[in-house]
C-alpha cells in the first residue's frame, strides 16, 4: 500500500496507521450523515450517535455487522422494555436513565457470557469501548422516547442503524481506504460537500414521498 | 416523472423552511417568545390580543409546597411553560362532588378529567414536580408549571372533535396570512389537536374561512370524520376575519417573521391565541393540498404596512379556491348579491357601478341619470316628449304605437306599466353588461332610481350564467 509522505510522517511520529485512518475517515462519515439528513431525509439521533456507531461496528470486525447489530438491537429492545416497566413508577429523568443504563449493561454482559458458552468468543474479545458506545445509545433512546414517544424513538433508532451500516460499508471499502492514505488531502472535499449541503434548499427525498399524493392536485 | 418533480417544487421542505424562512426571519427574541408560553401570553395580552387567563404559576418546589390547591377553580388547564406538541397538559372539567360530612380538606380537591377519570391534588402535585424537573420541556431544562382558564368548546365544533378543543393554525409571513388549517382532536390523538399524534387537519380557504380538503395524522387524505358521514369540507369558521387580524397582529408584536399562530375559539370569549410557533410544521400543505413555497414566493418583498392590507392580500391571493371549484363543476360564475359591474352604452361609453343582484326581479333596470351618461340622453328626451304622460295604450292603435316608437332613435323596446293615470310605457335601451368579466348584451329599462341605494338592479333574465352567493 502506498502512503502519502504526510501519512508516513504521522506514522513516524508514533501515531498508529489505524488511528490516522479512522481520524481521516471521520469527516467522511460525518458528511455521509449530513447527506442522509439533508438530501435523503433520514434523521437518526443527530450526527454524533450514527458516526460513533459506525466506528463501533468497525471495532467489532471481523464480524462487525453480525455482532454490532445484535448489540444495537438488544440495547434498543432493553430500552423499550425498561420504559414500559418504569413508566408506572413516575421516576425523575436521571435516575430513570441510570436504571436503564444498568439494565442495558447487565444484558450485554449476559450476551457476552452466553456467546462464550456457545464458543463464540469473538464477541467477548472486543475491546470495551465499542460496547460502551453502544450502551450510551440507551440514553439517546430514552431521551427521545420521553420527548417524542416510543414510535418516533424506534424509527430514529432504525434510521441510525441504517446510516451506521452504510457508513460501515463506506469506511471498510478498500478503495476508499487506499485513496485516503495515498491522497489524504481529498478529505478537504468534504468541506466543499458540506458547504453545498448547508445551502441546499431543495426537497428531501422523503419529502417527495410525503407530498406525492397531493402533488397532482397542484 | 419530470412533471412530478416540477410540481413538487411548489412545496416547502424542511431544508428550505429552516434556511430561507426561519433563519433570516425569526430572530432570537421571537424564538424566546415562542418557546415560553407565559412570556408569549404576557406580550399578547399587553397588546390587547385575546389569550386565556392565567390563574397561577408554580416556579419551583417551594412554591409548590406553599400552593393552596383549594384556591383553584372547578375547571382549568395545567400546562408546562416550555412544553411542546401538547405534551404534559392536564385539563379538568369539574370538581368532584363531596361526600357529605367529611372534614378532610383534601377530599375537596378532586377534579374530573375529560375521560371521566378523577385526579387528586396529590396527582397534580406529582405532575407539577415532573414539569418543574423539565420532563416535558425541550432538552429537559427546568420548567415552570402554570394553571390557566379552561377554554370551552364551541357548539359548532362539538360533532367534529373528540374530547379536546380544535384549534386553527395560521402561517403568517411578511404580515400576510399564507395558509391555514383547522385541527380537530381525535380518539387516536387522545383529545390533542396535534397532527403528529393523529389529529385531523382540515385546510381552510383564506378568503371565506370555509374548510376544504382534509388529512388524518401525517398525511392520509380523508373526506369524512372516520367512522361517520360527517363531511369535513364546507365548515364555516366563525370570526374568520377577526382570527386573521389577530394572527397578523401577533406576528407584528412577536418579531417572528415566519410564524405559525395557533388560535382557538372559546364559546364565550371568541378567538383566543393559544400559542405562537417559530418552527411551524409542514403538514399544513397536505391538509390544504397546496404548496407553501409557491405562496411564500408570491408575497416576499411586498411592503405591507397595515393589518387590514395584509389581511386583504392574503384573502385575495390565497382564497376563492372553493368558488373556482364550483365554477369549474357548474360552468357558472359565482357572484355576490352586490357586484361591481360595467355598462357599455352608445359609442362604447363605459361606466362602472355597483349593481344589486336581484333574483326576485325579472329584468334589469338602470337609473335615468345613468342612461343619460351612457349616451341615451337624446333617446330618453324624445321619448319623454312624445310618450311621457300619455296613456298611449288606449289612445293609439298598435300600428300607430309602433310607428311612434320606431321614430325614436336608440329605443330598443318598451315595457308597459300601469300607473295612476292608466297605462304608460317605460323606455328600454340596448347596452352590454359586464358582470364578473363576462359580457352580456341586455335590454335594460330606464327608470328613476335616484332615491334607491343602487343605480342598477340586475334581474333573472341576465343572471343565467351565474350562481349567487349571498355571503359574498
Amino acid at each position: 500500500m502506498l502512503y502519502h509522505p504526510l501519512v508516513i510522517f504521522f506514522i513516524e511520529q508514533g501515531v498508529p496507521v489505524q488511528t490516522v485512518l479512522l481520524l481521516l475517515m471521520l469527516p467522511v462519515v460525518a458528511t455521509l450523515v449530513a447527506f442522509f439528513r439533508q438530501v435523503v431525509g433520514i434523521k437518526a439521533f443527530g450526527i454524533y450517535t450514527p458516526s460513533l456507531i459506525t466506528f463501533a461496528l468497525l471495532a467489532f470486525d471481523p464480524n462487525g455487522l453480525k455482532y454490532g447489530i445484535t448489540i444495537f438491537v438488544s440495547v434498543i429492545l432493553v430500552g423499550m422494555v425498561t420504559r414500559f416497566i418504569l413508566n408506572r413508577f413516575r421516576l425523575l429523568y436521571l435516575p430513570r436513565v441510570a436504571i436503564t443504563l444498568s439494565i442495558v449493561s447487565l444484558t450485554i454482559l449476559l450476551i457476552l457470557v452466553t456467546g462464550g458458552m456457545y464458543q463464540r468468543t469473538g464477541l467477548a474479545s472486543v475491546s470495551i469501548f465499542p460496547l460502551l458506545i453502544m450502551i450510551t445509545l440507551a440514553e439517546k433512546f430514552v431521551a427521545t422516547q420521553i420527548e417524542k414517544g416510543s414510535r418516533a424513538a424506534f424509527i430514529l433508532a432504525a434510521e441510525t442503524l441504517v446510516i451506521s451500516i452504510v457508513g460501515y460499508f463506506l469506511v471498510s471499502w478498500q478503495t476508499l481506504t487506499v485513496l485516503i492514505l495515498e491522497y489524504p488531502w481529498i478529505i478537504l472535499f468534504t468541506f466543499v460537500i458540506n458547504f453545498s449541503l448547508g445551502k441546499w434548499t431543495g426537497l428531501r427525498i422523503t419529502e417527495y414521498f410525503r407530498f406525492r399524493k397531493i402533488a397532482r392536485h397542484l | 416523472m419530470f412533471e412530478f418533480f416540477k410540481k413538487s417544487q411548489g412545496f416547502l421542505g424542511m431544508n428550505s423552511r429552516n434556511l430561507e424562512y426561519i433563519r433570516p426571519n425569526n430572530r432570537k427574541r421571537g424564538m424566546e417568545i415562542a418557546d415560553s408560553k407565559l412570556l408569549c401570553k404576557r406580550i399578547l395580552k399587553k397588546n390587547n390580543l385575546g389569550v386565556s387567563t392565567l390563574i397561577a404559576k408554580i416556579k419551583n418546589y417551594e412554591e409548590l409546597d406553599q400552593f393552596d390547591f383549594s384556591t383553584l377553580p372547578d375547571s382549568f388547564a395545567l400546562k408546562p411553560n416550555r412544553g411542546f406538541g401538547g405534551e404534559g397538559i392536564i385539563v379538568v372539567y369539574a370538581r368532584k362532588k363531596l361526600a357529605r360530612n367529611t372534614t378532610d380538606e383534601n377530599k375537596n380537591n378532586v377534579w374530573i378529567k375529560a375521560n371521566g377519570s378523577t385526579i387528586t391534588a396529590e396527582d397534580l402535585k406529582s405532575h407539577i414536580r415532573n414539569i418543574i424537573d423539565g420532563s416535558f420541556s425541550l432538552s429537559s431544562v427546568p420548567d415552570i408549571a402554570f394553571f390557566e382558564e379552561r377554554l370551552k368548546l364551541l357548539k359548532l365544533f362539538k360533532p367534529y372533535s373528540y374530547k379536546g378543543i380544535p384549534d386553527i393554525r395560521i402561517i403568517i409571513f411578511n404580515r400576510v396570512p399564507v395558509m391555514a388549517m383547522l385541527r380537530l382532536p381525535t380518539r387516536a390523538s387522545d383529545g390533542k389537536a396535534n397532527l403528529q399524534q393523529g389529529a385531523i387537519g382540515v385546510g381552510i380557504d383564506l378568503a371565506t374561512g370555509t374548510t376544504t380538503t382534509a388529512i388524518l395524522g401525517k398525511g392520509h387524505l380523508i373526506e369524512y370524520i372516520p367512522g361517520t358521514r360527517l363531511a369535513l369540507s364546507g365548515i364555516k369558521i366563525p370570526y374568520w376575519k377577526n382570527i386573521l387580524r389577530m394572527s397578523i397582529d401577533a406576528q407584528s408584536v412577536s418579531h417572528l417573521g415566519f410564524l405559525g399562530a395557533d388560535i382557538a375559539i372559546d364559546r364565550d370569549r371568541g378567538p383566543v391565541i393559544l400559542e405562537l410557533n417559530a418552527r411551524p410544521g409542514l403538514s399544513i400543505q397536505l391538509a390544504n393540498s397546496s404548496g407553501l413555497k409557491e405562496r411564500l414566493k408570491r408575497i416576499s418583498g411586498l411592503k405591507i404596512k397595515t393589518t387590514e392590507r395584509g389581511m386583504r392580500v392574503g384573502m385575495n391571493l390565497f382564497g376563492g379556491e372553493i368558488e373556482e371549484e364550483i365554477e369549474e363543476i357548474s360552468g357558472k360564475r359565482v357572484i355576490g348579491s352586490v357586484e361591481k359591474i360595467k355598462l357599455i352604452g352608445k359609442d362604447g361609453r363605459e361606466i362602472e357601478v355597483e349593481a344589486k343582484i336581484d333574483t326576485g326581479a325579472d329584468s334589469t333596470s338602470i337609473d335615468i341619470e345613468l342612461a343619460k351618461q351612457l349616451g341615451f340622453g337624446d333617446a330618453l328626451k324624445t321619448f319623454e316628449e312624445k310618450v311621457g304622460g300619455r296613456d298611449v295604450l288606449t289612445e293609439l292603435s298598435k300600428e300607430e304605437r309602433e310607428k311612434l316608437f320606431s321614430s325614436i332613435p336608440d329605443l330598443a323596446d318598451t315595457v308597459p306599466i300601469k300607473s295612476s293615470h292608466g297605462y304608460s310605457y317605460r323606455p328600454i335601451v340596448l347596452t352590454t353588461l359586464i358582470i364578473d368579466s363576462i359580457p352580456i348584451p341586455a335590454k335594460v329599462s330606464c327608470i328613476d332610481r335616484s332615491h334607491l341605494s343602487y343605480p342598477v338592479i340586475i334581474g333573472r333574465k341576465h343572471l343565467r350564467k351565474f350562481l349567487i352567493d349571498i355571503n359574498k
